[in-house]
This record gives structure tokens, sequence and C-alpha cells, in this order.
């Protein structure tokens, strides 16, 4: 954990300087001929260099398309909605051509994906597909390209690189692949790694190496990782502040620690609460009762209510936005009626229907 | 395998420059395959030359191409009937012949110049084999790549292997054509009256010339009542006809070899053109999908819905009195109509397979790396799609060939005086149920067994690329077996 610490003291404080990537009020939208899937819904956050924001959510939650968002990776019939902001180094991506998007893809945002072995080509060597990402990002060819990518196997910790570099996906193991995958986003010299449940599909033990593999790189490099997991094990290891994502929204954000010890949402909580071993004692998991549902319209009201044990009256008429847990809480926000937590209940009420009334003009 | 143990990665020169002696071997066998042929090789290429200078119109390069096609002339080739000839003329009709290969009867020269020929071309199959699996053995990293499975799939593919040695020895028969046939095209078919003939005139007794026409119409195959010159038996000019020869007395054999000539040319051509179309539109299609999609649906639908057969006679004659359809007396056309009407079928074939790459995560990888479409399209799609497309392109290949028999039998496809097998079995309808009917039936037993044999390939492949695919040889023969007609 000696890369956390160097990224904060352990008192939930942001590292100084420019965010690398400002995420402000993404909004991506599904339009089939059935319905409009509001995949994500107004989701703004920021990642400083060298920090491991992590985004956190059951399947359905949106996290998969904030991610392909910010890759400008949005196949139709979705399209990332008029009025969001993306800046990258303060450069605005969402208006980009398609050729400049090129340039962004890689360079500055490198992706690494869920299964290893499908998102390698298994009919090219690694080494070939390595090389493919150097030729395009560092313009390097011939044994240059392969001494680079020989040493890039190398810090991703593949051993006798040079011989496996001429081997093909199925000769590598399920870790050696992600470790390869990692390798090739690395290849295109990014700013910022969107990694896609890295570890999802790999046993345990090859997760943890997968991770502490992750946290040298950015030690290294300098890296912004964004780690987009339903996995609360794997954020409490590797990340620096977590969003937690429901239903196409961010509806709690902290610095992890603050996450972990006192979860605010009553979402996170059931979370935290399901995940197994947190209650030795108890005879079954405990879970979340139903499903994710599919945000189509836009929210009058708090998606989260019908699951909610805490919900009241209210829950079905506002929605709820994003504020301090409590008033002086600068770096913990919940989205949940029951918060800013010092104030009045109808005060609070209150203050998420005028916000919420703000931001619903802002979108018109 | 020590090579694959070395460290540092090498190019394949120097690994042959490490380890000679296997590609030395080898490139000894291609340099002694290629010296006996050099000559003939030498004069295709003068004729390209010469294509190109006429149809560019360099009149200064003409002189000098001219010089270089006479002395490739005279640069010896192993297997040409100037080697081993089978004309000649019997002296006193006993005893040696006069003319032809080391005196032996003409019927024995141009049989071993066959067998030579077709030995000569399964010696370069062999060798060429030879030298992938040296290059395997010895120059390759990988002990195995997937490309192996198929190739080996491919090889104990009985009717696969069955289809393919037709093919091969179909196009060793076009390739070959000039020095397979009794006699060459112009002398016995497109410019008869330029030549003579030197026979033994038994009523003479002495030997005397005729011009090749007159000895042509000498020569005709015209059913029981006329004259009639069947399967592997000489004329009365002492020429050898191992089918027979034609209503017009010309040589059958000649015929078919450069009718081969024509049908491959074709065929591939045509073929190479759709499926390369068909290609290209399905990763522009399974990339792009939407509005790129629906167009090409809609424009391959409205080529589908055409009435095939009216179609091609149609355009046949639209086409009839313009310069395309001079050119080759009339393939051009042709290739450009089979094309058109082929490639919505072929596109149709690998769209699902292109669908279905263009969802796989590699093609988002890349993407996700900055990758350009093309590059997407040629490097991390096609490769999927070529298989396929080598499998529905040889099953429409005999389609093609058909088809291009049939047309020419209607009288529209290829022009006089270029040879194409549907003209002989027209020529030779009348005849059927005579003694001449070797005129129809061996260009049609051909025409269905190059049609078979194209499918077999294609079946094999299919399987060899796709080995889920196989549902048992049985089946798959008698389910492809009958299709690919036009």
């Amino acid at each position: 954990m000696s890369v956390e610490a160097a990224v904060d003291d352990g008192n939930g404080q942001r590292p100084a300087g420019r965010p690398i990537l400002e995420v402000e009020n993404l909004r991506t939208t599904f339009y089939t001929r059935r319905e409009t899937v509001r995949a994500v819904d107004g989701v703004s956050f920021d990642v400083y260099p060298g920090e491991t924001v992590g985004l956190v959510g059951e399947s359905g939650a949106g996290k998969s398309v904030t991610a392909r968002s910010l890759m400008g990776l949005v196949d139709a019939p979705g399209r990332i909605e008029a009025g969001s902001s993306i800046r990258f180094n303060g450069r605005e991506l969402t208006n980009l051509t398609e050729q400049a998007w090129r340039q962004v893809r890689g360079g500055a945002i490198a992706m690494v994906f869920q299964d290893p072995l499908s998102s390698l080509n298994p009919v090219y060597t690694i080494g070939n597909q390595i090389r493919e990402a150097l030729r395009l990002h560092q313009g390097l060819e011939g044994s240059a390209a392969r001494e680079e990518a020989i040493s890039l196997l190398e810090a991703v910790g593949i051993p006798d690189a040079s011989r496996r570099i001429r081997e093909y996906p199925h000769q590598f193991s399920g870790g050696m692949r992600q470790r390869a995958v990692i390798a090739m986003a690395l290849a295109c010299d990014p700013e910022v790694l969107i990694a896609d449940e890295p570890t999802t599909a790999l046993d345990v033990t090859i997760q943890a190496q997968i991770l502490d593999l992750l946290q040298e790189i950015q030690a290294d490099r300098d890296l912004a990782i964004i780690f987009i997991t339903h996995d609360m094990g794997v954020i409490a290891e590797i990340c620096d502040r977590v969003h937690v994502m429901y239903a196409g929204e961010i509806v709690e954000t902290a610095q992890v620690e603050a996450m972990f010890d006192d979860p605010k949402h009553p979402y996170t909580q059931g979370l935290l609460e399901s995940i197994p071993g947190r209650h030795p004692d108890a005879d079954r998991l405990l879970t979340i009762e139903g499903e994710v549902p599919t945000p189509t319209e836009a929210p009058t009201y708090c998606r989260f209510a019908p699951r909610c044990s805490k919900a009241f009256e209210a829950c079905d008429t506002v929605h709820p936005v994003l504020v301090p847990v409590t008033d002086d809480a600068t770096d913990h926000e919940a989205a949940c009626l029951l918060y800013p937590e010092d104030d009045i209940r109808e005060d609070a009420i209150d203050r998420h229907r005028r916000a919420a009334a703000a931001s619903e003009d802002t979108d018109e | 395998m020590s090579d694959t143990l070395t460290i540092e990665e090498q190019s394949l020169r120097q690994r042959v420059e490490t380890n000679p002696t296997p590609a030395m071997l080898w490139f000894v066998g291609v340099l002694i395959l290629t010296l006996l042929e050099f000559g003939a090789l030498l004069q295709v290429l003068v004729q390209l030359l010469n294509i190109v200078v006429t149809a560019l119109q360099l009149h200064f390069a003409a002189g000098g191409l001219t010089a270089a096609g006479k002395m490739a002339a005279d640069v010896p080739t192993f297997l040409s009937r100037k080697v081993i000839s089978n004309q000649g003329y019997q002296p006193g009709g006993t005893g040696p012949w006069t003319g032809t290969f080391m005196g032996i009867e003409p019927k024995w020269a141009w049989f071993l110049r066959v067998v030579l020929i077709y030995g000569y071309a399964f010696a370069w199959l062999g060798w060429v084999w030879y030298g992938y699996l040296t290059f395997r053995r010895h120059y390759r990293y990988a002990d195995w790549t997937p490309r192996d499975d198929v190739v080996d799939r491919l090889r104990h593919h009985r009717w696969g292997m069955f289809g393919f040695v037709v093919v091969f020895m179909f196009v060793v028969m076009a390739v070959f054509a000039p020095a397979l046939g009794t006699a060459t095209l112009d002398q016995n078919i497109l410019h008869p009256y330029d030549y003579n003939v030197h026979y033994w005139d038994a009523s003479t007794g002495q030997v005397a010339s005729v011009p090749v026409g007159i000895a042509n119409i000498k020569s005709k195959s015209q059913g029981a009542g006329g004259n009639n010159v069947g399967l592997w038996s000489y004329d009365d000019f002492g020429r050898f006809h191992p089918f027979g020869t034609l209503v017009s007395g010309k040589d059958l054999f000649t015929f078919i070899a450069h009718g081969a000539r024509i049908s491959l040319l074709i065929g591939v051509t045509s073929m190479g053109l759709a499926a390369f179309l068909a290609i290209t539109m399905a990763t522009l299609t399974a990339y792009y999908k939407g509005l790129v999609d629906l167009f090409i649906v809609v424009t391959s639908d409205s080529v589908q819905a055409l009435p095939l057969i009216m179609i091609l006679i149609l355009m046949v004659v639209i086409f009839s009195n313009t310069w395309i359809a001079d050119v080759y007396n009339g393939a051009l056309l042709l290739i450009i109509i089979f094309t058109i009407i082929y490639w919505p079928y072929l596109w149709r074939a690998v769209r699902g397979p292109a669908l279905q790459i263009s969802e796989e995560e590699w093609i988002d990888a890349a993407k996700s790396f900055g990758q350009r479409p093309r590059a997407i399209m040629r490097k991390h799609m096609s490769p999927y799609i070529i298989g396929y497309m080598l499998v529905y392109a040889s099953l429409s290949l005999g389609g093609v060939i058909i088809a291009t028999a049939g047309l020419t039998f209607l009288g529209l496809g290829i022009n006089p005086p270029t040879p194409e097998w549907g003209r002989a079995i027209n020529a030779g309808q009348p005849y059927v149920a005579t003694a001449s009917w070797h005129i129809s039936l061996i260009p049609g037993l051909l025409i269905t067994l190059v049609v078979t044999a194209f499918n077999a390939l294609g079946d094999g492949i299919r399987d060899a690329v796709d080995p889920q695919s196989e549902t048992g040889e049985a089946e798959a023969t008698a389910a492809t077996a009958g299709g690919g007609g036009a």
C-alpha cells in the first residue's frame, strides 16, 4: 500500500494540482425503437494524476458505459448527450471528430478489458499485438519495437519475455494474458488507464498479483487509474477514491477509508453488508432484494427507493442529488434524501428538490 | 527444438543464414525445376510485356520486345513440342516415324509429353509442400500455429483431396495448354491455312504436303454416315487425336486444353474480384453497421432479385457491339458480368461471420488503443472471413464455369475462334447418338468433373477451416455435389 500512502496521507486528502480527467454531467443514452435507456445519467467525477478512482456497482449500473463514453466508444444507437463534458488535461473530448478521438484513445486514455482471452486476437502473437500499439502511438517499428515490446512484457512481470513474445494468446495462462493486455495498454503510453473489471475473470490468487502489478505500474509512471468493478473487496485493496454507481447515477462518493468506515447511502451500506465474511456469525448472506432498474426516463424519484429499507414517502416524488453527508464534510457526498445529516428532514428534502429542479433546467 | 530457445528474435533471413543447408537444398530444387522450363517462362514474360506495350502504345519498345521474343524462343524448354514432337510421317507406312521424338509413334510421343508435363507439375507441387515442411521444421519459431491444423485437416479430407487433385490437374491443363495440345492453337484452330502438314501419301508412295485447313476438312467427325475420327485414333494425315476431332475436323483435345484456359481465367478472375468486393463490403458493413449496412443490403437485394439467366443474356446482348465484348473474344465482358452478379451472394454468405467478428472484444480492444478503422477491418476482421470466402468462392467457381459454358452453348458467351467447352457441346449436339458422340460427351463429362471437384475442394476447405461444420463426409458430398450451378 505504499502507492496509496504516496498519493494521500490517509486523511482523505485529494492530491494537489489539476485533475487530469474531469467528467461533468456525463449522460449517455441509448435510443432503441421501444425505449430510450439512460445508461449513464448525469455522472460527474474528477481523476487526478497518480490516483486510483473506483467505480463500483451491480451489473447494469452503468459502469462500463461510463468507461466506453470516456473512450468515445459508444456505439449506435447510443450517444453522449449534449451538455456532457469530458475534459482531458483541460481539453474537451466530447466534441472531437472520430479522427481526433483516435489520438486520444490509447495515447491519452487506454483501457484494459474484463476478459483477457477475448481481448487478444487469437491469430496473432502477443508480440505482434503489442507492436501494433507501439507503432501507432510511439512510431516504433522493426527491432526497436521488438525491444520495447520485450521490455514492456518484462515490466508487467512476464518471465522469459523474449521467447513468450512469439507465442499466441492460447499459450498464455489467464493471469499472464491479463499481464499481456496491460502491457498492450501501456505500449500506448497513456496517462489514464481504465481497467474494466480486469480481475473478474481471474482466480483469486492471480487477482491479487494483477492488483499489485497495477499499483507498481501506477507508481512507476504516475498513471491515473479508473478501476471498474462490482467487487468491494478489490476496491478496498486498490482504490483511493470510490464512486458508487446505481442505475446510471453516482449515489455516493468518498475517499476509500471513509466509504468503508462509514458508508452513508443505504445502497452502499447494503453493498458492504453483502460482502461475504463481513458477518461471520450470520446464518446466511445479507442481500439487497430486487434488481437494478433500467433507467428509461428522467428521474423524478429516487431510483433506489423500491429496494431501500429506509425509504419514506418523499423518496417517490423527489429526485436526490449528491450533497455533502454532513454540512462540514467536504469530501464525502451521497445522493439520498437522508442527507445532509445535520439538516432537518424537510429542509434536506427541499434542498434536493431545488437542486434537482435546477439541474433539470440546465439540461433542457 | 533448439531454435526456439534462442533468446534474440531473428528475421527469417538471419535464421536461414544460421542454418542454410535445408534452405539451400530446397532452392537448388526450385532452380532445377525452373531451368527445365526456363524458355517457356521467358516467352510468357515477353508476351505479357508485349500486351502491356500494345495496350500503352509504346512503339519504341515494340522492336526490342520482338527481338527479345525471338531470343526467348531459342532458349531451350524441356517440355515443349519442339523437344518431344508428335508430328511426323511414317515413310512406307511401316517402321520408325520421321519428325517425331526418337521416331516413335505420334500417340506415344504425345502421351509421353503429357505424362512428363503432369509429372513436372506434380513435382512442383511436391517441392512446394516440401518447402513448407522445411520452413516448419527448421525456420519457424512456433512449433504450432492455428494454420497447421487447417492444413492437416484438409490433407486428411479425402473428398477434399479428390477435389484438390482434379482442380490441380485442370489448372495444369490450362497453364500448359500450348504444350499439351497435339498441335498448337494457332496451327490447328486459329489459322489452319497458314501451316502445312507433311504426311505419307500411300497412293503416290511419297511424302506430300497439304495445308492444315484442308487436312482438317478431310478429318471431320460428322456421325456414322460421314467422316468420323473418334477417340484415340489417327486421321488420314498421320495426325493423332486423343479425343477425336470436332465437327470441323479440328483436334478436340487441343480445343479442350485451351478451353480450360478461358474457363479458368473467367472463373478465377470473376470470383477473385467478387470475393474482394464481398470481403470489403462485409467488413465495412460489419464495422459501421447502420446506414452503410442498409445501403448495401438494398443494393445486393436488388441485384439478387434480378432473374440470373435473363440478366446474363441481356447484358451479353447489350454489350455485344462494344469494345468490351471484343477483348479476348468476350471473356472480359463475362468477367465483369459475373463479378457484378456474384458479389451479393458471396457478401451474403460472409455477412453473418463478419458481424459476429465485429462483436469480438479484440475489435474493441483495437479501437481502444486508437487503431484506424481500415487497419481493424484488414488485420482483425478479414482473416476470419477469408476462410469462409475461400469456401464460397470455390463453390461458386463451379457455377461460373457452368454458366460460361452455358452461355457459349447458346452462342452468347465466348465468341469463336477462342475455344470454349460449351461451344464443343453445342457443335456435337446433333451427333450425340451417332459415332461422333465424343464431341459433346467429353467436354460435358469434363465440365461435370471439374465443377464437382471445385465443390469438393470447397467442402474440404470448409471442414478444414471450421471443423465444427463437419457433418460426415458422405452427407456433405450429397449436399453440395448438386449445387453451385448458375
